[in-house]
């Protein structure tokens, strides 16, 4: 009567076991679920020296609270581990149907240690768990494998999460695809998966979801319902997509060209949200219980699929030099069947572009040559030729041949959509993230761009400190509740704190709502720091902090870390090295 | 509005603007439009040409009289006016100006 499904199950891979066990009160009232669960049990699970790619790392599925309980836009699921590309304690964060599926199906949590020693996957199935032979799906993308999951089981209800070739290949950026098209998207998660030769976690179930006091969520989940419809641009994602933000990102000067070599692309308005509405869409589409429907369908030329999100749309295309719309759709289709992060493939391809057109690399591929991307594409997904080295990120390839400052990359994440140097707060979230390059782990673009919930000059770094600090916290109580992200263009505290009260009869109030937030990254960072980072990691690559913008609004302009960076230790309780003091660990009780 | 603004030009009286626009905002004007407009004028007086031009553009743009809707983000040259002079921004010649409805993404 909590909105939790009240059970966890712990798989142990190398004894082939699983245990049910009840989900504890205090992790509930403390972590909430998704985010907040995966990373307490990963760090309570897990020692600090762990390996990513080792039987001793574990990953955690988790949704939250919020998932499947109708409100809308409550559909998420978030996966923990130690990621292979950044080492971080990291996470991802998907929709779809599957978060609430395994809620369904009885659990709030899936808890994977060990390693296997054939390929298995996980059936969860009505308040039942168990491992099963997976060795006839190894080698298969992620949609062959879900529609052989469904076969084999004879059942449509059937939702599944799982890994395509490119996970089990260990590629550092391999990413976990439910529903064949939403992703689990950045980390690698797909390849510690990969490592454990669980191939996927399939849920199935009709238990009942039911919540503390029905009467007054319903109420709340009115107000959101309706704050969400009258929202301008909560309508614009419904209408073009979140593509729609190519336009506005380079008329503004900060979009990311040629690997960040410059920041506007003359031909932006061919891979543009208004161009996908106006080419190549058949229909929106949305994730379980979503009012907003901003995912895209699209068909041509005999290829059909979802796609292009406003990230790899910008990364296969002005990221690479590439305007052709069709080539960066079909790039963004393997990448979810081979199961890519669709940010870190290209971004490594970009990387890669810059260090031959500079002699470090001698290679056949230019910027612009979309043939040339696709072919990599593909190579990276199965670790063949030069994609053996590309699987490893633009960091470690860059580094192989001797320019690691040419990786657009921080804790060896690369960066996404957005030029730092123009978008001071942005640029400070990004370097600081605990999970490495990042846009969702605190949108500053939201008010730095595009102006909600109010504008924000983002030249300025005054101020910037404390808004970073506070979208970080919030948001990461936002993937601990199970909510979409995109609920926070309509939505404030308040109404997440009220949603997370009248589900769960817990006592969460806005103070609360991002102390939970606070713990969760707190708890992310001290475990980075016992894994060896610094304050020197949380920075952006030499380019951004020295080479100026050459074009536009924001012409010679740097991103200024030091004007915000002690400032930003300071707001969170941190020691000038950024290490969380005593007195801020025993206040969030982490001590 | 001043016509003929090529010919006028010459003498430094009229000033020719660019003006794009962007998603929902393309279902209610053109894409890109060049207009020309007097010394002196300002983002106010380019929003009143361009709603006085295309019928159903003012309630898109504007709450109220004077006063833009939430979110609606306009950029001179790359610059969002609310960091320049707000609507009483000053024109010059060759600006270009970009008008974004609410908008979002990720």
């Amino acid at each position: 009567m909590d909105g939790y499904a009240g059970n966890m199950v712990f798989v142990d891979l190398s004894a082939g076991t699983v245990a049910i066990q009840p989900t504890p009160l205090d992790l509930k009232r403390e972590y909430l679920g998704g985010r907040g669960f995966g990373i307490r049990l990963l760090t309570d699970l897990v020692d600090p020296q762990t390996e990513p790619l080792s039987e001793k790392n574990a990953v955690i599925f988790a949704s939250g609270p919020l998932t499947g309980t109708g409100i809308p836009l409550g559909s998420r699921y978030e996966v923990s581990t130690i990621s292979p590309l950044t080492g971080t304690a990291s996470s991802a964060n998907s929709g779809g149907v599957f978060g609430w599926k395994m809620k369904k199906a009885g659990f709030d949590a899936v808890v994977v240690t060990g390693r296997s020693a054939k390929p298995v996957y996980l059936l969860l199935d009505n308040g039942k768990a168990e491992l099963r032979d997976a060795a006839h799906l190894w080698g298969k993308t992620t949609g062959q494998t879900t529609d052989a999951i469904v076969e084999e089981l004879g059942d449509k209800t059937v939702r599944v999460s799982c890994i395509g070739p490119s996970g089990e290949k260990l590629v550092r950026f391999a990413c976990i695809i439910n529903e064949k098209t939403r992703a689990a998207g950045r980390g690698g998660m797909g390849a510690v998966l990969g490592f454990k030769n669980l191939k996927a976690i399939a849920a199935r179930g009709d238990r009942p979801i039911e919540v503390a006091d029905e009467a007054r969520l319903d109420v709340v989940k009115e107000r959101v319902r309706a704050k969400i419809q009258e929202n301008g641009i909560e309508q614009a994602l419904h209408n073009y997509g979140t593509a729609v933000l190519v336009n506005i990102i380079n008329e503004n000067y900060v979009l990311p060209t040629r690997n960040f070599q410059t920041a506007r692309f003359p031909n932006a308005e061919n891979v543009s949200g208004e161009t996908i509405a106006k080419t190549i869409l058949k229909r929106p589409k949305g994730c379980y219980a979503c009012i907003v429907q901003c995912g895209r369908v699209h068909e041509f030329d005999g290829e059909a699929g979802e796609g292009p999100e406003y990230e790899p749309d910008w990364a296969f295309g002005p990221d690479c030099g590439i305007d052709d719309l069709k080539a960066v759709v079909r790039a963004n289709n393997i990448c979810n069947e081979y199961g890519l992060d669709a940010i870190s493939a290209p971004a490594t391809i970009a990387c890669l572009m810059e260090m031959v057109e500079k002699g470090y690399v001698d290679h056949p591929i230019r910027f612009g040559d979309a043939a040339g991307m696709l072919a990599l594409v593909k190579q990276i997904a199965t670790r063949e030729g030069i994609g053996d080295e590309l699987a490893e990120g633009s960091y470690r390839f860059a580094e192989k041949y001797g320019h690691p400052e040419l990786s657009m990359s921080s804790k060896k994440q690369e960066l996404p959509a957005y030029d730092p140097r123009g978008i001071q707060g942005y640029g400070l979230a990004t370097a600081t993230s605990v999970r490495g390059g990042d846009h969702v782990y605190g949108y500053m673009i939201s008010p730095e761009v595009l102006g909600a919930p109010e504008k924000l000059d983002p030249y300025v770094t005054e101020g910037k400190a404390q808004w970073v600090k506070t979208f970080q916290d919030l948001t990461a109580a936002i993937d601990a509740s199970g909510m979409c992200l995109f609920t926070s263009f309509a939505l404030d505290a308040q109404d997440y704190a009220d949603l997370i009260a009248t589900t769960t009869g817990m006592p969460i109030d806005t103070t609360e709502l991002l102390r939970i937030g606070e713990r969760i990254w707190n708890l992310q960072k001290l475990f980075n720091i016992k894994r060896g980072f610094g304050r020197s990691d949380d920075t952006l690559p030499a380019r951004l902090l020295n080479e100026p913008l050459q074009e536009g609004a924001p012409k010679g302009q740097v991103w200024r870390r030091d004007e915000m960076l002690d400032e930003y230790y300071a707001l969170r309780g941190w020691d000038t090295d950024g290490i969380p003091t005593r007195e801020k660990v025993e206040e969030l009780g982490l001590a | 509005m001043v016509e003929g603004g090529r010919e006028t030009n010459r003498t430094g009286s009229v000033m020719t603007v660019t003006v794009k626009s962007f998603a929902t905002f393309r279902e209610v004007m053109e894409m890109q439009i060049v207009l020309p407009f007097p010394e002196g004028a300002t983002v106010r007086t380019l929003l009143a040409d361009l709603t006085s031009r295309f019928d159903r553009l003012d309630e898109q743009l504007f709450a109220a009289p004077g006063t833009l809707r939430d979110f609606v983000n306009i950029l001179k040259n790359g610059r969002n006016i609310d960091f320049l002079a707000g609507l009483e921004t000053s024109l010059e010649d060759g600006d270009v100006i970009a008008l974004f409805p609410p908008l979002a993404g990720g």
